[in-house]
This record gives C-alpha cells, sequence and structure tokens, in this order.
C-alpha cells in the first residue's frame, strides 16, 4: 500500500514536472511556404493528418531525433520534419532558430559503446571523448575483458590525434595514453586479483554513418607494468558506435 | 583651420591638466555644468532597448525507465526479474540502449529430484547482468483505443552484449531481444520485451551455450 501511495506521489511529481515544463516560454513560428504538413508520428511512415497555410502561427513543443511536435493555431498537434520547420520563419521576420546537427568535425563531445577483443578475451567498452581542437581528443574509455581464466576492468585516458577530420566517412586516428587494468582470476580454488598500471600506443579509424551517429575502430598496444623483469604487452581491438553533441 | 587645431590641442591640454589636478582628489567629484533651464518637453522620449530572447527548443531524446517480469534461468526455473534502463534516440530509426537488472535462480531439476545436493551457494544464485544494444524501430506505427484515441507505438528489434553475473562469475553474454513501446503520452511509454540472454556455462561439467530469456514490462519516461 505505501509502494503504491509512493508511485502515486512520484507519478503526480512527474506530472507536476511536465505541467511547469509547459509554462516555459515556447517558441513561436511563422509558416512561410505556402503550407506546412503535420505527421500523426516523428517518422517518415504516419500520415499527414493536419495542414498549416501561410502566415499562420507554429508553437513548437518539443523535438524528438529529426522530428518537432508543434500546436497548430486551433489547438491541433502533429509532428514536423525538420527540414520542413527550417523553412519557417520567426515573427520577426529572421529564419527559424532550428538548432544546427553538431557538425561532424568539429562537435565537443562523443559518447560510444562497442565489443573487441582484449588479450583473446571478449571486450565491452565504453567511451567518452572531449574535443580540444578539431583533430585532438580527449579520450576516458572504461571496459570490461572477459575471459575464461580471468576477468578484468580496465580504465585508461589519453590523447588521440585524428589526421584529417574533415574527412566524412574514413579518417584515420592515432593515439597514446595511460591506462590501469585490475584482473580477478576466475580459475579455484583461491581466486587471486592484481591491479597493473599501463601505458598504450593506438591506430584506428573513424567515420560518420548519419548526421548523428558515427563508428569507430581502434587497435591498441599495451605495455603493462608488472614486477617482472620483462614487462608484459597486450593487444586489443574493438569496433564500435558513438553519437556526438 | 590652424585656429581650430590649436583650440582642440588647447582643449586637450586643458583636460589633461584638470585630471592632473584632480589626481590627488578622493573620489571623483560630480562636475556640474550650469545649463540654462531646459523647457519641459511635450514628448518625453521613452526609448528602452527590447529584449528579445527566442525560446529553445527542448529537446526530448532520452528515456529512463524501470522494468520488471520473468526470467528463465536455464536449468534454473523461471524467477523474477527487476531491471532500469535508459535510451538514447538518435535517428527515428535507432536508438541506443543501456539495461541492467537482478533476479535470483531457484532450484534446478538435479537439486529437487536430491534435495541434498547443492548445485550453487546462495550469492551464486544472485543473476545480475548490463547489456549495451542497438535498437532499430522496425514496425512504427499507431494504436487506436475507441474511435478517439490513438498512440504512437513501435515494434523494434535489439541486439547487444554485456556482461551476466552468475554463479559468482562474470560472463560475456550476447542478447537478442524484440519489443513493443507505446507511448501513453509524449512523455511516458510502456514496453513488452522479450530479450535472450546467452552465454557459455560450464556449470554442470560441460561447456555449453545456455539461453535465458526474459519477459518484461517497463514503464519509461522521455527527457
Amino acid at each position: 500500500m505505501r509502494r503504491l501511495l509512493a508511485l502515486a506521489l512520484l507519478l503526480q511529481a512527474l506530472h507536476v514536472g511536465q505541467a511547469n515544463a509547459a509554462k516555459h516560454q515556447l517558441l513561436e513560428l511563422v509558416v512561410s511556404e505556402p503550407f506546412i504538413e503535420m505527421h500523426s508520428g516523428p517518422g517518415r511512415g504516419f500520415p499527414v493528418v493536419y495542414v498549416v497555410g501561410r502566415d499562420e502561427v507554429l508553437t513548437v513543443l518539443f523535438s524528438r531525433t529529426d522530428w518537432y511536435k508543434v500546436r497548430a493555431p486551433h489547438g491541433a498537434e502533429g509532428w514536423v520534419r525538420r527540414a520542413d520547420l527550417a523553412r519557417t520563419k520567426l515573427p520577426s521576420g529572421e529564419p527559424a532558430p532550428i538548432p544546427p546537427y553538431p557538425e561532424f568535425a568539429s562537435h565537443r563531445w562523443e559518447v560510444g559503446a562497442g565489443y573487441g577483443v582484449y588479450n583473446k578475451q571478449n571486450l565491452v567498452t565504453t567511451w567518452v571523448d572531449f574535443a580540444i581542437t578539431d583533430s585532438i581528443d580527449v579520450e576516458g574509455v572504461l571496459q570490461q575483458a572477459l575471459g575464461n581464466l580471468d576477468n578484468r576492468y580496465i580504465g585508461s585516458i589519453g590523447l588521440r590525434h585524428t589526421f584529417v577530420p574533415e574527412w566524412k566517412w574514413f579518417s584515420p586516428t592515432v593515439g597514446l595514453g595511460t591506462a590501469y587494468q585490475h584482473i580477478s582470476d576466475k580459475v579455484p580454488p583461491a581466486p587471486l586479483e592484481d591491479n597493473n598500471q599501463m601505458a598504450y600506443v593506438s591506430v584506428g579509424a573513424r567515420g560518420f554513418i548519419t548526421r548523428r551517429f558515427m563508428w569507430r575502430a581502434d587497435w591498441r598496444h599495451y605495455v603493462v607494468f608488472n614486477n617482472l623483469n620483462v614487462n608484459e604487452e597486450l593487444e586489443e581491438w574493438k569496433i564500435g558506435l558513438a553519437v556526438f553533441f | 583651420m590652424e585656429n581650430r587645431l590649436s583650440s582642440i590641442l588647447l582643449a586637450a591640454a586643458l583636460l589633461s591638466g584638470c585630471g592632473w589636478f584632480h589626481r590627488g582628489d578622493k573620489g571623483p567629484k560630480p562636475v556640474t555644468v550650469e545649463e540654462p533651464q531646459a523647457e519641459p518637453s511635450i514628448v518625453e522620449p521613452q526609448v528602452t532597448r527590447r529584449e528579445v530572447t527566442t525560446p529553445k527548443i527542448k529537446s526530448k531524446d532520452f528515456e529512463v525507465g524501470a522494468y520488471a517480469g520473468a526470467l528463465s534461468i536455464q536449468d534454473f526455473g523461471v524467477n523474477p526479474i527487476y531491471g532500469v534502463r535508459a535510451a538514447f534516440h538518435v535517428t527515428e530509426d535507432f536508438f541506443l540502449e543501456a539495461y541492467a537488472a537482478r533476479s535470483k535462480a531457484g532450484q534446478s531439476s538435479l537439486e529437487e529430484v536430491f534435495p541434498d545436493i547443492n548445485v550453487l551457494s546462495n550469492s551464486g544464485r544472485q543473476f545480475t547482468y548490463y547489456d549495451l544494444d542497438v535498437g532499430y524501430n522496425v514496425l512504427p506505427g499507431e494504436v487506436f483505443l475507441g474511435r478517439g484515441r490513438a498512440f504512437n507505438s513501435a515494434l523494434y528489434v535489439t541486439v547487444g552484449m554485456g556482461d551476466v553475473r552468475f554463479a559468482n562469475q562474470d560472463q560475456f553474454a550476447l542478447n537478442f531481444g524484440v519489443g513493443y513501446r507505446v507511448l501513453i503520452t509524449d512523455w511516458l511509454a510502456m514496453h513488452v520485451d522479450v530479450r535472450d540472454h546467452v552465454f557459455e556455462s560450464s556449470l554442470f561439467g560441460v561447456d555449453k551455450n545456455v539461453d535465458n530469456v526474459e519477459a518484461t514490462l517497463s514503464l519509461t519516461t522521455y527527457f
């Protein structure tokens, strides 16, 4: 019963949040083409359910992917394609302030995940990139390697250079950085734990699939600083998808 | 011309001289200039700069929520499962999603037949996973409730990978899923999902791929 009450309160709070958001001032745009089409959903297959004519005012409620939910003068609501909304105007006559796509060559942030092989173990990898310049990034990687003998967590931070950032489909990269790994042995009877400092060099490539999607592939060579006379060396490759902002 | 130039120079010298003179003063003195009383103007000019702020469009591409359902752990029966999920909708077709959930295995058939045998310890029965998935909206559309209500919906498929922790061991697991999403409002959605987590297990002595199928109901919110 108490749980139900808590859930009801949570939903109520969410609803109040939504109501407050609705009070937030909304963007109004004037249709400057002969007409603009409103679809019933945010996708190319949804039928056109309403048409707004020239000089009428649309209220933009929010966006989802490449679609904008708008309200027509008489209260009808529907979804307008980004490209269509970009052809409307502000009441002052200026072009509609539809935020541009993040520039593929000069975006700031990138978040991605992928699959790889690390020391012959399956690797689940995630990363966050921050671009200092168009061609130099700071990359932070957090990954888990799952094998038959042991499992490892690997964290790394490094710099990466993209050779020709303006090449859209394929652009080679090189990187350099430091890493840390935590190993826990799976083999019984006495599970062993170990931590190592590492350094890596990497060679890779990246390319853009759509305006908001990119792929990235990477090969890394690690040097593990251990207590033995000879440092251990490990290899890793991975491929993944990322979005950028 | 020369006259004007010299008068400008003189004025400049005078001003700088004044500056020099006032250097020792504490705080600037208000300079009062005697002006003839201005005629009261008929029209008071009230020109203020108009603040033009264009409201920003909010994007609602993120989706978070929780789910509950049943997980069939191979050889260990069907058990309740609870999890959380977070998605980012990249395009109208694709989304990236992360899941994390927990369940607890029941008794295997072996244990049921021979109650003295314990295949797993109590902590080993915990079944925890995380997944990173790519999803594709295969069949977007609308569902209708009576005459006047339509809800946006989509049938989607997901594929991904992650870590399953079971029997006190982490295993690399692939997952394949089919889901159906209905948007009750613009910010609230309900999902029904069926997903299979496949990983290699040697719990019963032989290496084999085990299928762990879950059926869940989710409630998510967009922001």
